[in-house]
């Protein structure tokens, strides 16, 4: 958000800043109708559920309008917003499943017809569930935003293959820390997932 | 033995040879909680080895943010389209419902200002032809329509009042003419709903106005029969800005197949 924009002088309520606020202080602005947590949470997750679009339609285009059919769609019904229901990236995500499913539907529909007309029948059309999609993308989406040193551990013994020794020697940590620290991050990662992936609908 | 903590499985399912000891690794051999648990951190090791974070080009989330800014920075007195996941027959009530979830957000208007700001949508809505009401039912009457059916509506255990229901078979689309001799808290409104008899589908075929009486096309989906849905229901609804049935019914009744 810019700082100074004009747009803020027009806001009735005070501006509040919640770039540092947890995901339940934010949700509870939002929920009130705050637009600036509005932004703030396409800021943390507009690019997560982009990605799970793409990656499940295969179009810019598409994931584009789905995660702004997410975002206007999260805000319009932000009275049904329930905290006991679930964590706010929780809710945006069932949303989004909701909107991707909805479209895969709608191309197995068109699928289904071209095969009646071409008698394809043979032709199949593998996918990953979606469900397994968004899990791999919320646990990449968190391991980035792991703090450190749970974090770089992490990237480097997933993403790079490092072993726990090299990563202990050039993060110039004793062995045990780094252990301790990548035991402690797998926990908060499995712990997030459920959290995000738990909404109930 | 007790079981092992997560912290243990977490590094067992690290691959740290050094988390479980002999006994440790015994009881995860015959313990079904225990190896659920380290089913459930190799699940996330494996996924999470497979999938580096993708990286999102700026200019489309710039794009982005613009049409959610546009969209939701649209003048309140412009109809917004709600997007709803039910199954609706009548996007009459979805759209007032959006408008009402908005005046719960702001969340300072007292109900009856809020309730009058409702009704002039519906009023709105009326006149634009999307609400069959007491004048389309004289067209319809010209039309010579028929009533191929009427049953009655029977308060559920907990409610009073009756009402009946009347299938009308026109020039037209079938319609189905609801009418409620019921009392209604003053801080609430009615809703007529078409349920299946599998119990799982409903249709929402629009509000009931505070006369008690209303006429509704029946959904285009259902063919030439009723396919199923022949309970007739009204709901008590309260303005929660939730589209779903309250399930509150007041009155039901069941219509010939």
């Amino acid at each position: 958000m810019t700082e100074g924009d004009p747009a803020d002088t027009e806001m009735k309520r005070p501006r509040v800043d919640w770039r540092n606020a947890t995901d339940a202080d934010l949700a509870a602005g939002f929920a009130d109708g705050d637009d600036a947590c509005l932004e703030e949470s396409f800021q943390r997750w507009g690019s997560l559920i982009y990605s799970i679009a793409y990656r499940a339609l295969d179009s810019s285009s598409e994931a584009e309008d789905v995660t702004q059919q997410v975002f206007v769609g999260a805000w319009q019904a932000r009275a049904n917003y329930q905290e006991s229901k679930g964590s706010l990236p929780g809710w945006l995500l069932g949303i989004a499943r909701h909107r991707i499913a909805d479209r895969q539907r709608a191309r197995g529909r068109d699928l289904r017809l071209v095969r009646a007309v071409t008698s394809e029948a043979n032709v199949q059309v593998k996918q990953e569930p979606l469900a397994t999609l968004i899990d791999r993308l919320v646990l990449a989406d968190e391991i980035q935003r792991l703090p450190d040193p749970r974090g770089v551990i992490l990237r480097m013994a997933f993403w790079e293959g490092q072993s726990y020794s090299q990563i202990a020697e050039q993060l110039e940590l004793p062995l045990g820390t780094v252990k301790s620290h990548s035991r402690r991050a797998l926990r908060q990662l499995r712990a997030r997932l459920e959290e995000v992936t738990s909404w109930s609908t | 033995m007790v079981h092992l903590n997560s912290e243990l499985l977490a590094g067992h399912a690290l691959g740290q040879d050094d988390a479980l000891d002999a006994e440790q690794r015994d009881h995860l051999t015959g313990c079904a909680q225990c190896r659920a648990e380290l089913d459930e951190y190799l699940r996330v090791v494996t996924l999470s080895q497979e999938t580096e974070a993708p990286t999102t080009p700026v200019p489309a989330m710039d794009r982005i943010w613009r049409s959610i800014q546009a969209e939701v920075s649209t003048p309140p007195s412009v109809e917004r389209e709600q997007p709803v996941q039910t199954l609706s027959a009548d996007s009459v009530p979805l759209r007032v419902e959006a408008e009402d979830a908005a005046n719960i957000g702001s969340g300072e208007k007292p109900i009856t200002d809020r309730r009058r700001k409702w009704w002039a949508v519906v009023a709105a809505a009326a006149a634009l032809g999307l609400v069959v009401g007491a004048g389309a039912t004289v067209i319809i009457n010209r039309n010579r329509v028929e009533v191929a059916a009427s049953v009655p509506l029977s308060a559920l255990p907990g409610h009073t009042g009756h009402g009946t229901a009347e299938l009308l078979q026109g020039r037209d689309d079938p319609e189905l003419r609801v009418s409620v001799e019921a009392p209604l808290p003053q801080d609430r409104y009615r809703e007529v709903w078409l349920i299946n008899s599998d119990g799982k589908r409903m249709y929402s075929l629009g509000v009931l106005p505070p006369s008690g009486s209303g006429t509704y096309p029946l959904p285009a989906l259902l063919g030439n029969g009723l396919e199923g849905f022949t309970i007739v229901d009204v709901s008590i609804e309260p303005y929660d800005g939730n589209p779903e049935h309250s399930r509150d019914s007041q009155v039901r009744g069941s219509l010939p197949e």
